[in-house]
């Protein structure tokens, strides 16, 4: 069959061609053991062998600590910090991830555009391998989507027999990609495409039913329910702070009263001063609450707002948790 | 012996004398062990222990967990390395010794995973053991009300082995420059998620120095002062009354060798001050102590 076709030894010229126009080329490399998408300038630092790497890419977009404004003499003398965005390619992205990028700009887009998000997303071009394989805590089936899903890809690969990739152009961002790299995606004759992995879909589960269920709020005087769903959780943010849709962030100034800077900072819903007032009242005052407020924003909150989804199934949460609080079985409880 | 602890809190509930039981369970799956409490005799069936129970579950009797002490008086089912922490939070009057049953498990050691365990069909193999497991001296519980299973004589080596100690050594031959290029390298990978501190039995502060932000003591950013003035206050924090158990390294999602500096400074505390962590609810950890009389430094008299 003639295809658009990525061969895989084309990707040592496409991080050259990337990095050559000034562009970073962000990819699962091996960062302590584990398949992390990191910026890489060498073709044979790319891993190809994960199932989906232990961070999302959310923080190429969206970095986890960044300085957005500076001030001198006491705050008086405040200045505006330039969004530093390079032109970016994330390979090797698993589309439940991709999908998730249309989530994080729903919010960053809603009330307010916050430039420091669409200045970095605008400028990155996402290519996604379809997963072949997977495991237990995979669960994109489950919340609309599928392992080949295209939803958010700029281009999606298939990967073939002979190890190569058949490559799919998506958005008009992803078609302008392929056509300016025209000597790295070649038309040709593909191999079969190797099987894709379908994780188990859980049945039981019906998003539908669950945001039903939390829509009757009388759910939030029900102490006993949600104590025994998740009074283990620990609160920590191992979940928010992997998760491709968590989006939330706090302000903070540092350094001294005569200079320093303003940071925005990743926040995590899990941490028990996230919602302390000044008063001293913590309307979510105990861990099972704020562990609620998580499935809720995901489940009811975040649907109701938005037409992207609040989770993508990527099944980080369940695999980073240090007490097993599977997001899923809560999903099948509610439904 | 599953048998045995189902019997064991099912009789300490019925008797009404404990409220509830913090044990392990499986998950829907049964593919991973996860805490349950339980507070029926009946459904004591939900209690399990195998090698995947690799959680240190003495973190639900901290103060941050008021919904679980308003269950009552607690029965905790422990491994060995678990009580060292009851120990430490009993020495520092965290609770009475009598307001908590231990019901101690003897034990062949846990994964340093569970993901390993699943890995490896479902076996235990010394390869995918902690270094906690290689060099335990409590598979037999050395503090509990009631004891679990077979009385084992595993003995540990006369010298700790494992990675943990070799990586220290590695460290110790390496200059200054080397061993901040270490750590540095290390830190800056760090998240701040916190799972570390959350997952922590021994991090049992109401306000965790990092949150208190009049002033701001540690910078909250992610980046190398922040990740740096973190992992350390929190090594600091913790010596000599860290008990290498462990859960730190396993929480963390970015694989941060948690154990290398806790380690290290269990034997800085073992060499100066002849104190080892979690062993007597008697003694209190040194640097919480002033005792002038006993000091072996001539300088502070």
């Amino acid at each position: 069959m003639i295809k658009t076709l990525f061969k895989k030894d084309a990707l040592a010229g496409l991080i050259e061609a990337v990095r050559k126009d000034g562009g970073e080329f962000v990819a699962p490399t091996l960062v302590a053991r584990q398949a992390s998408y990191k910026a890489v300038t060498d073709a044979a630092a790319i891993e190809t062998d994960y199932i989906v790497p232990q961070n999302s890419f959310k923080e190429v977009l969206f970095p986890q600590s960044e300085a957005i404004a500076t001030f001198k003499e006491a705050g008086t003398n405040m200045a505006g910090v330039e969004v530093n965005a390079k032109d970016t390619v994330v390979f090797g992205s698993r589309p439940c991830d991709a999908a998730s990028v249309a989530s994080l700009r729903s919010v960053f887009t809603w009330d307010f555009v916050d430039e420091f998000y669409t200045t970095r997303e605008d400028k990155a071009v996402v290519i996604s391998i379809a997963c072949t394989k997977g495991d237990s805590s995979c669960f994109c089936t489950s919340v609309g989507l599928a392992p080949d899903a295209t939803e958010g890809s700029d281009v999606l690969l298939r990967e073939t027999e002979d190890g190569d990739f058949s490559a799919e152009a998506v958005t008009d961002k992803g078609k302008t990609f392929v056509k300016k790299h025209k000597d790295v995606f070649t038309t040709c004759k593909a191999a079969k495409e190797i099987a894709i992995f379908e994780p188990v879909k859980l049945d039981k589960v019906d998003l539908d039913k669950v945001g039903e269920s939390l829509a009757d709020t009388t759910h939030y005087d029900n102490d006993k329910m949600w104590g025994d769903i998740a009074r283990k959780c620990i609160g920590c943010g191992a979940c928010t702070y992997s998760c491709p849709t968590c989006h939330c962030f706090d302000i903070v100034d540092e350094g001294s009263f005569f200079e320093g800077e303003r940071r925005k900072n990743w926040d995590a819903c899990q941490f028990d001063f996230f919602t302390l007032h000044a008063s001293g009242h913590n309307p979510r005052d105990t861990q099972y609450k704020r562990w609620r407020n998580r499935f809720m924003c995901k489940f009811k909150i975040y649907p109701g707002k938005f037409k992207t989804k609040g989770c993508v199934g990527c099944g980080r949460c369940v695999r980073v948790c240090p007490v097993r609080l599977d997001i899923t079985e809560v999903m099948e409880e509610l439904s | 012996m599953e048998a045995e602890l189902r019997e064991k809190a099912k009789e300490l509930l019925g008797s009404g004398e404990i409220g509830v039981v913090i044990g392990f369970g499986w998950n829907k799956r049964k593919t991973r062990t996860t805490p349950v409490f339980i507070t029926k005799a009946e459904d004591t069936d939900k209690l399990v222990f195998n090698a995947y129970c690799v959680n240190n579950l003495s973190v639900y009797l901290t103060r941050k967990y008021p919904d679980v002490k308003a269950m009552g008086k607690a029965a905790i089912v422990a491994k060995g390395c678990d009580i060292k922490n009851l120990a430490v939070m009993i020495a520092e009057g965290q609770f009475k010794r009598d307001d908590t049953y231990i019901i101690g498990m003897t034990c062949s050691g846990v994964g340093y995973k569970q993901e390993l365990i699943e890995a490896n069909g479902g076996e235990l193999k010394p390869e995918i053991m902690p270094v906690k497991c290689h060099n335990c001296d409590v598979r037999n519980p050395h503090i509990s009300d009631a004891v679990i299973g077979e009385t084992t004589d595993f003995t540990p080596p006369e010298e700790p082995v494992g990675m943990v100690f070799d990586k220290i050594k590695q460290i110790e031959a390496m200059d200054a420059k080397g061993r901040f290029g270490f750590w540095e390298e290390h830190f800056s990978r760090c998240i701040k998620c916190y799972a570390c501190r959350q997952v922590c039995s021994l991090c049992y502060c109401d306000r965790c120095i990092t949150d208190k932000n009049t002033p701001q003591w540690i910078d909250s950013s992610a980046h190398a002062r922040g990740n740096f003035s973190w992992n350390l206050v929190r090594a600091m924090h913790l010596t000599g009354r860290c008990t290498f158990c462990g859960e730190c390294e396993r929480a963390c999602p970015v694989n941060i060798p948690l154990n290398v500096i806790n380690k290290k400074m269990a034997v800085v505390m073992e060499d100066a001050f002849d104190h080892r962590s979690g062993y007597d609810p008697e003694v209190h950890p040194p640097m919480i102590v002033f005792d002038i009389e006993n000091d072996k430094e001539e300088f502070i008299k």
